[in-house]
Parts: structure tokens; C-alpha cells; sequence
């Protein structure tokens, strides 16, 4: 009779192990409305200033330098743009250390690692809530922004968007990876969440075009998922490019996904053996 | 009782205290400890503590970089056009070392009660005859000669990659408008520490006002592109007058936005908010100490 | 304060100190949303918890208080309001001369304070960074911290390790750390809340001998609180009992142990016991409220017991024995019970005043 409990399929009981953390990740976050509903609008006074330092500096809503740069003279759009693809670096990457931080500040984190499921399972529902709530507050920003300054949101154009976010998403989820598994040994992996944030925020095109970095600087950028995601997103949302034509674009950044999927889902298992090993687990 | 206790002698204590020079020295040594213990805290987290003086740096590239994409080189027509002078490097630089000050208030000095909290040694420091505004005010002092490092890391690094042209003879006047703005930002920054103190989400709060503490502020924008209620409210906070006072000084052809004494502007900013600072702090004080708070977060 | 009808002085004083607080209120993951339905019922009146219910103490000079009382009791509160952390919502706090209320800084400059343990110190920083940091805000002179630093490490054995960061100590060292913050401006009385809580059982041995000592040779008053029954029987001079903010009862130890001498019990195992033995001892013994015979199995080897509960265990040892000797019982073993304070606690209250037993 116990060994029954076992012997469900591998796939089913791993499916529930990554729902029940889902569920009870979205609970954590049902916990604080006020937080919720911050990240739903807050994001947006975040680069209210661009904005108006546009307007200070062009004179208008239009700029004819920026359109020989970008292929849009509209700065706004791009900006919105930029901000709330960034966002899903800030909530994936700080959601996924938070997370086990809180574990582990909780005491809850040894409890996890002891069951006898694969963590990796563990983390796909953590981020799989994180990428949920993320877009739930991008879609948010979003919107509001689209009242404001007036962008274009039809199914046309955001269903293809709504697959690069989630090839961007699947990029994060590894990087988030290598991430936790850092976690697991080193105590402030806030600090190396915090660096690769701000890595991302400078040499991707959240605020400004590529073109306006160093060209050192700008073939950094290209290893990194969010740059790619913010290349493409624009091109479909501002210029009406379609998918198709943004293969090489979109190819990348699948390479990129792979690579840290791969990277993470090694390391994390390698980590968690180490820290088992070394019992650094609970000293935080 | 087995013990005597007759050489036990009430009301008598080994702390300094009262109205003398001996227990405000000792007050100003406390603020200047609780810098030193920030200091201390802050070379043990030596990644995060790089990161921080870094950071002025890293937040500044987007406004420049933008602001060069948006007018194809560093001179606005539109920008000479509002203020006088159109070389947006300068400008944004000049603008921009406020930034990290507006955090100095909101993030250092605002949070330095919580932080004390998840430390654990709030309670400790609660029961210190210290006044606890001079924990506050350490934190300020840590937080100011911090960003100050960071701004000239700043300097360099803008003049290095885009040269700069300031007025040299205007440094001193410029310090001395910043002095100003530093006692009304700190008033500001105790609000906010009082506020962090009883309200749960208090990272919230701060990320508000700091927030609208950026918007009104004439960064990378002069005020006049703000619309009319923002200019006004603008003139509570002291960063406001304070940019426009600096710029003045700095920046050789900038015309001021907004006509008005500075000086004085500041001086009843910095009056006001220090005064309603310390009236907004004791209620909390009082508040937490009510409802038992100190522990909980 | 000075006592009209006495004159006696005490360190501390309470006079009906009264706290309230508000209940959590526990609305669950959705509560949010049910927040607007409760809004419809009508607002509960006893939404209030009282941790401190009119409580009146009073602490002479050098004497060693120790504030009994199970979790949630109002033990970590009353240390609050000693020290300034609460505001009481009622009656009035005095220490060391000092109202609570209006001289706020003069309390906390008369008072030291462990509470929260070995937590409440910055790990990140070295035993002395930390005590230099206090002694700033406990406002001492430069040279005359430094040097009063330096003897409270020496005297807490910590003056190999002074430099090395918290984090690296065991929990006990750091108890040590924090007890020696409360000593750095050599107040007159200390608040100690659970000062020997999850320490192993060496140090809180030797925790427990520098309490001893602060109050013998150094004169302190002490109050304590603790739910370790021995640790104040061995340490206090008076103790409170105190139940749902209430004191039940203070007094010497001695004193409270007296009130439950009834129940001191004497068990004897005997074999091969003669029948009508119980009835033997019980009219030798007419204090006795149950001499009962439980019978074992010798062969197995558990001898038959004797219990006898009732007069004071003193008394009762000798008589049983001669008692036993003239019927030729072999005797096995003999045990004698005494009333602990947790006795008298669950006497008082009829509540269990823990499990927890000091180490």
C-alpha cells in the first residue's frame, strides 16, 4: 500500500508539485493587496520623467533623430515599451531569490529540500507564479499607458507579442536558475540579482536604441535575452513588422533560452548537492 | 533582605543627560557612531556596497543616452529655447546629483528605523536614552558623504566620456544653495522615517514620494514642461529651487525658470520641514510605543 | 519613590499598570475581500487582548525579582512598560525614581535591558563594534566607554574573540554580548527577559552566576522573567506569578513552595510488602491524604510501591521507614517528591505554567 503512494507517474506527480507552488506562491501575493496593486500601476511614474524630458528637449511628441536611429519618431511608445519588458526582469529575477530567501527565512526552505521531489519542479512553480503575476502587471502598465498616450493593442499585434514574452520569460526562468542555485550557497544572492539587473537595464535597450551604446558595449548587449525581446516587441508594436520577418531576431533569442535553461537547470542540481553537503543551507 | 541598600540612592544616573554641553556632545557623538556603524555595515556587504557607488552612474546613462538619441548630438534647440542652454550633457549631469540625494531622504534616512527592525535591534536602541533622531540623522550623515562619493565618481566618469564645461567659480555659491536644500531634505526624510515607522508597507510609501519627488524635481527636464499644478507643488519640495539655484551658478548661459530667492525659498523649506519632521516623529514615537509596533514588520 | 505608609524605597513601582492591545485579526489569504463582509456584522466589542490587567509590583533596591509566568502571560510586555518601549494605557510606572511617562530618558538611562537575546545585536559587526555603538547612544564619554568595554569583555570572557564579527559566535557568546550592552552605562537595575532561553547548559550556568552576582556584589536590582521554574527558585529573591496579565501571587520562593506542602509525596519501593501495610503507615502518618500500595511483579523485577502524598515529606521519611523495617520489608528505593513552583502555579491558576525545565 505505500509503496502506491510513489508510483504515480513521474510526469503527474511532478505537475502537482509545480501547481501546488503556483497556488501557493499567488496566495503569498493574494496576501498583500497593496503590493499587488503597486506593481499593477506604480511601474508607470518610473519613467513619467523620459517623457517629459522628451517633450523638454524635442519640443514636441516627435523626434526626426530618433527615427533615423529607431525606425519611430514616437518616443513615448518606446519608452512604455522598454519599462514594462523590464519589469519582468525586476519580478522574475528578485521574485525567484526573494522567494527562496523567504523560504529559507521562514525555516520552510530545508522542509522543501528534504521532500523527495526534484526542486527544479519546485522553482518552474515559483517562477511559474512569478511570470504570472509579472504579467499580470504588465498587462496592467500596459494598459494604462495605452489610455494615456494612445498605443496600439489589437490581438494582431499582441498575440505574437504575448510569444516573445513568454520566450523571454523562458530565458529569465533559467538565468533565474543559476540564480537560486547561487542562492542556495551564497547568503546576499540579492547582490548578484541586484548586478544583473542593473547589467540588463544598461546594456539592453530598455531606455535608449542599441545604436546609442559604445560598440563594445552594444555586442555585450546581444547576449543578453531582454535585448533581443525589446528589438522585436518594437519592431511588431511600432513599426508593423511581422514575426516572420524577424526570424534572425527571434532564432537568437531561442539560442539564448536554450543556453540558460540548459546552464541553470545544471547548476541548481549541482548546487543543491553542494549545499547539502557543506550544510549551508540553513545559515542565512 | 539579606542585601542592605542603604548606599542605594534613587534618581541618580551615569548617562549624560539634561540641558548642558556635556549631553549635547554626547548626542552628536551618537549621530556620529551611528554613522560609523553604517559605515561598518556597509563594508560588509562589500558587493552591494560597489554596486551603490556605481549606481549614480548607471541610472544616469539612461537619461543621457535617451536624451542624445532623442536631438542627434548634445545640443537642444528646445531645450536653449526654455532655459538658455542646450547642452543637455551638462544639464542632465547638473540634474541628476539630486537624484541620489531624493534617496538619501527617502531610502537612507526613511528607512533607518525599519532597517533597524529587521536587524532585530530596534528594541535595543529604543531603550538608549540616545534621542532616537540622532540615529536618523547618523543615517543621513552616512547616506550624504556616500552619494557625495558617488556624485564625484559621476563627475569623472561624465567628464572623462563627454567632457564637461561648468562654471568653476560657480562651485562654491552652488555648495552652498546644496548646504540649504540638505537641512529641508533631511526634514523631509524624517517625515518619511516616521511614516515607514507606523505603516506596514512602508517601501511603498517611499517609492511614492520618491517618485513624485523625481517628477517635480527639474532632473533631466526644466519645470516649465510640467504642467501647472505639478510646477506649483514643485515648490514644496526644496529640490526644485534648490536645482534651479545650482544651475544658475553652474552652468554659464542657463536662465532660471522660475524668478524667485532661493536662498530664502530654502531657508523656509528647510525651516518647515525640520520643524513638521520633528512633530510627525514624536506621534509615531508615541504611536508605536501605543500599539507595541516596534517589534512587528 | 518614596512609599507614604512604609517609607520604603523601591526601584520599581507599578501602580495598576494596565495594557491593552487589539487583536490580530487572522482574515486569511482572501481577507482583503472578506474585510468589506465582516464590515456588515456588527462590530465585535472584544476585539481587545489584556496583557497587563492593573498590575501593582514593587522592587526594592538590590533585590533579585523574578516575573514567572507561562507564554503570552504579559511577562515581555511588563519589561516593556518597565522600559519605556510601551506607553501603559493606565496607572503609573516609577523606576528608579523616575516616572515612566514624563521622564522618559532618565528611565532609560537608569535601566538595562536584555530582551529579544542574542537578535538584537548587529552580527555583522564585532562585539566591541557593537558595544562602541551603544555606548554612544547610552551617551558615555569616549575614554570612559572604552575603558568600561573593555572590563565587561574581560569579565564575559570575550576578550580573545572581541574582534571577531557576531555572526561567528554560538548563541550563548552572543547572550553574553547582549547582557554586556546592558551593563555598559552600570545602570542601577536591569530588565532581563529570558536571558537564559535556549542557551546550552553551560552558559546559562555561568549567565546565571553573573545575574547572582550583579545583585550581591554589585547591587543591582534585577527583574527577570523566565519560564525556567528552577532557574528562579535557585536565583530570586521574591518571585510574581502572573497569568493572563494578571499576578497571582508574589513572595519568596520558600514561602510559595510552603503553600503547596500537601502535596509532597514520598514513594517507596518495597518487596514482598505484608498485606495490610497501607493500613499500618496511614495510622502512623495521620497528615497523610493517600498512602496507597501499588502492587508489582518481583519476579519481572518491579518491586510492589508504596505512595504517600500529604504532610511534609520530612516528617513522613523516617516514620515510614522505621514502619517498614519493624514488618522486616525489604526496602528498594525511596523517592521523595518536593513541590516546585510550577506546583504552586498550577495550584494558583490551575493552568500549566510549561513544559519547558531549565537545563
Amino acid at each position: 500500500m505505500m509503496e502506491s503512494v510513489y508510483q504515480q507517474s513521474a510526469l503527474r506527480s511532478n505537475l502537482f508539485v509545480v501547481w501546488n507552488e503556483l497556488i501557493k506562491n499567488m496566495k503569498f501575493l493574494m496576501a498583500y493587496p497593496i503590493i499587488f496593486v503597486f506593481w499593477a500601476v506604480f511601474p508607470i511614474f518610473w519613467f513619467i520623467p523620459f517623457i517629459f524630458q522628451g517633450q523638454a528637449f524635442v519640443g514636441g511628441l516627435q523626434s526626426a533623430s530618433f527615427g533615423q536611429i529607431t525606425g519611430t519618431e514616437e518616443f513615448i511608445p518606446f519608452i512604455v515599451i522598454g519599462s514594462v519588458l523590464n519589469s519582468y526582469v525586476n519580478t522574475l529575477l528578485y521574485g525567484m531569490g526573494e522567494s527562496i530567501r523567504r523560504e529559507a527565512l521562514q525555516g520552510t526552505l530545508d522542509y522543501v529540500l528534504v521532500a523527495p521531489t526534484n526542486k527544479v519542479y519546485v522553482l518552474i512553480g515559483k517562477a511559474l507564479s512569478e511570470s504570472l503575476s509579472s504579467t499580470m502587471f504588465a498587462a496592467s502598465q500596459l494598459a494604462i499607458s495605452a489610455l494615456l498616450f494612445g498605443m496600439n493593442l489589437t490581438l494582431g499585434v499582441m498575440l505574437p507579442v504575448f510569444l516573445i514574452v513568454i520566450l523571454l520569460i523562458l530565458g529569465l526562468y533559467g538565468l533565474s536558475l543559476v540564480l537560486a542555485a547561487f542562492s542556495l550557497l551564497y547568503k546576499q544572492s540579492h547582490d548578484v540579482s541586484e548586478t544583473i539587473g542593473y547589467v540588463f537595464y544598461v546594456f539592453s535597450p530598455v531606455r535608449y536604441p542599441l545604436e546609442s551604446l559604445p560598440f563594445w558595449a552594444q555586442i555585450f548587449g546581444k547576449i543578453i535575452p531582454l535585448t533581443y525581446a525589446l528589438i522585436i516587441v518594437r519592431s511588431i508594436m511600432l513599426l508593423g513588422a511581422s514575426l516572420s520577418s524577424l526570424y534572425f531576431e527571434v532564432l537568437a533569442l531561442l539560442a539564448i533560452d536554450a543556453v540558460l535553461i540548459f546552464a541553470g537547470f545544471y547548476m541548481f542540481n549541482w548546487m543543491e548537492n553542494k549545499a547539502k553537503k557543506s550544510g549551508a543551507i540553513s545559515h542565512y | 533582605m539579606k542585601k542592605s541598600n542603604k548606599d542605594y540612592r534613587l534618581r541618580e544616573v551615569k548617562c549624560a543627560t539634561g540641558f548642558n554641553w556635556s549631553n549635547l556632545k554626547a548626542e552628536l557623538r551618537a549621530i556620529w557612531e551611528s554613522n560609523i556603524k553604517a559605515w561598518k555595515l556597509d563594508f560588509a556587504y562589500p558587493v552591494s556596497f560597489v554596486r551603490q557607488l556605481i549606481s549614480p552612474v548607471v541610472f544616469m546613462l539612461p537619461f543621457l543616452l535617451y536624451g542624445l538619441a532623442l536631438i542627434g548630438g548634445r545640443y537642444s534647440e528646445n531645450l536653449a529655447q526654455l532655459v538658455g542652454t542646450g547642452d543637455v550633457v551638462a544639464f542632465i549631469f547638473t540634474g541628476y546629483i539630486m537624484m541620489g540625494f531624493i534617496g538619501t531622504a527617502v531610502w537612507a534616512m526613511g528607512f533607518s528605523m525599519r532597517r533597524e527592525q529587521w536587524f532585530g535591534t530596534l528594541e535595543a536602541i529604543y531603550v538608549t536614552p540616545a534621542s532616537r533622531l540622532g540615529q536618523i540623522l547618523g543615517m543621513a550623515l552616512h547616506s550624504t558623504v556616500h552619494q557625495g562619493i558617488g556624485t564625484i565618481i559621476q563627475f569623472i566618469f561624465i567628464y572623462v566620456t563627454f567632457g564637461l564645461v561648468l562654471n568653476i567659480g560657480g562651485i562654491l555659491p552652488a555648495l552652498g544653495i546644496f548646504a540649504l536644500m540638505l537641512f529641508a531634505l533631511y526634514g523631509f526624510g524624517i517625515v518619511i522615517s516616521a511614516l515607514s515607522l507606523i505603516l506596514k508597507e512602508g517601501w511603498i510609501v517611499s517609492d511614492i514620494f520618491y517618485s513624485i519627488m523625481t517628477i517635480l524635481s527639474p532632473v533631466a527636464y526644466p519645470l516649465i514642461v510640467l504642467p501647472t499644478l505639478a510646477q506649483q507643488a514643485s515648490a514644496i519640495f526644496p529640490t526644485a529651487p534648490a536645482l534651479i539655484g545650482m544651475r544658475s551658478f553652474l552652468i554659464e548661459d542657463y536662465i532660471p525658470e522660475v524668478v524667485g530667492n532661493v536662498f530664502l525659498h530654502l531657508l523656509v523649506l528647510g525651516a518647515v520641514w525640520i520643524l513638521f519632521g520633528v512633530f510627525v516623529f514624536h506621534l509615531a514615537d508615541r504611536y508605536v510605543r501605543k500599539r507595541g509596533m516596534l517589534k512587528k514588520f | 519613590m518614596v512609599n507614604n505608609k512604609t517609607s520604603e524605597v523601591f526601584s520599581i513601582q507599578t501602580i495598576n499598570l494596565t495594557k491593552r492591545f487589539a487583536k490580530k485579526k487572522h482574515r486569511g489569504v482572501f481577507g482583503f475581500l472578506r474585510r468589506n463582509q465582516s464590515k456588515n456584522k456588527n462590530k465585535e466589542k472584544n476585539d481587545v487582548t489584556v496583557a497587563l490587567n492593573k498590575v501593582n509590583i514593587e522592587i526594592r533596591p538590590g533585590e533579585l525579582f523574578g516575573l514567572l509566568g507561562p507564554n503570552g502571560s504579559g511577562k515581555t510586555t511588563m519589561i516593556k512598560c518597565l522600559s519605556t518601549i510601551l506607553i501603559p494605557d493606565e496607572g503609573t510606572v516609577t523606576v528608579n525614581g523616575f516616572d515612566a511617562q514624563k521622564e522618559t530618558s532618565m528611565v532609560r538611562a537608569s535601566v538595562g535591558m536584555v530582551v529579544g537575546g542574542e537578535r538584537s545585536l548587529y552580527w555583522k559587526l564585532t562585539a566591541r563594534d557593537n558595544l562602541r555603538y551603544f555606548a554612544s547612544l547610552y551617551k558615555m564619554h569616549k575614554t570612559h566607554a572604552k575603558q568600561r568595554i573593555e572590563e565587561l569583555l574581560e569579565n564575559f570572557n570575550l576578550s580573545d574573540r572581541a574582534d571577531e564579527r557576531l555572526e561567528d559566535y554560538s548563541t550563548g557568546m552572543r547572550q553574553k554580548v547582549a547582557i554586556a550592552r546592558a551593563l555598559l552605562h552600570d545602570p542601577p537595575i536591569l530588565l532581563l527577559d529570558e536571558p537564559t532561553l535556549g542557551l546550552d547548559p553551560n552558559f546559562a550556568r555561568q549567565i546565571r552566576r553573573q545575574i547572582k552576582e550583579l545583585t550581591e556584589k554589585r547591587g543591582k536590582t534585577i527583574l527577570l522573567t523566565t519560564h525556567y521554574m528552577d532557574e528562579a527558585d535557585k536565583l530570586c529573591d521574591r518571585v510574581a506569578f502572573i497569568n493572563n496579565g494578571n499576578i497571582v501571587a508574589v513572595d519568596t520562593p520558600n514561602r510559595l513552595k510552603a503553600m503547596v506542602k500537601e502535596t509532597e509525596l514520598v514513594e517507596v519501593a518495597v518487596y514482598s510488602p505484608p498485606a495490610g501495610i497501607e493500613k499500618h503507615i496511614r495510622s502512623l502518618l495521620p497528615d497523610a491524604k493517600v498512602v496507597k500500595l501499588i502492587p508489582g511483579n518481583e519476579d519481572e523485577g518491579n518491586p510492589s510501591r508504596i505512595k504517600i502524598i500529604g504532610g511534609t515529606a520530612e516528617e513522613n521519611v523516617g516514620t515510614i521507614i522505621d514502619a517498614l523495617r519493624q514488618k522486616n520489608v525489604r526496602i528498594g528505593s525511596l523517592n521523595v517528591g518536593v513541590p516546585t513552583l510550577e506546583d504552586v502555579f498550577i495550584k494558583l491558576t490551575g493552568a500549566k505554567l510549561t513544559e519547558g525545565r531549565m537545563q
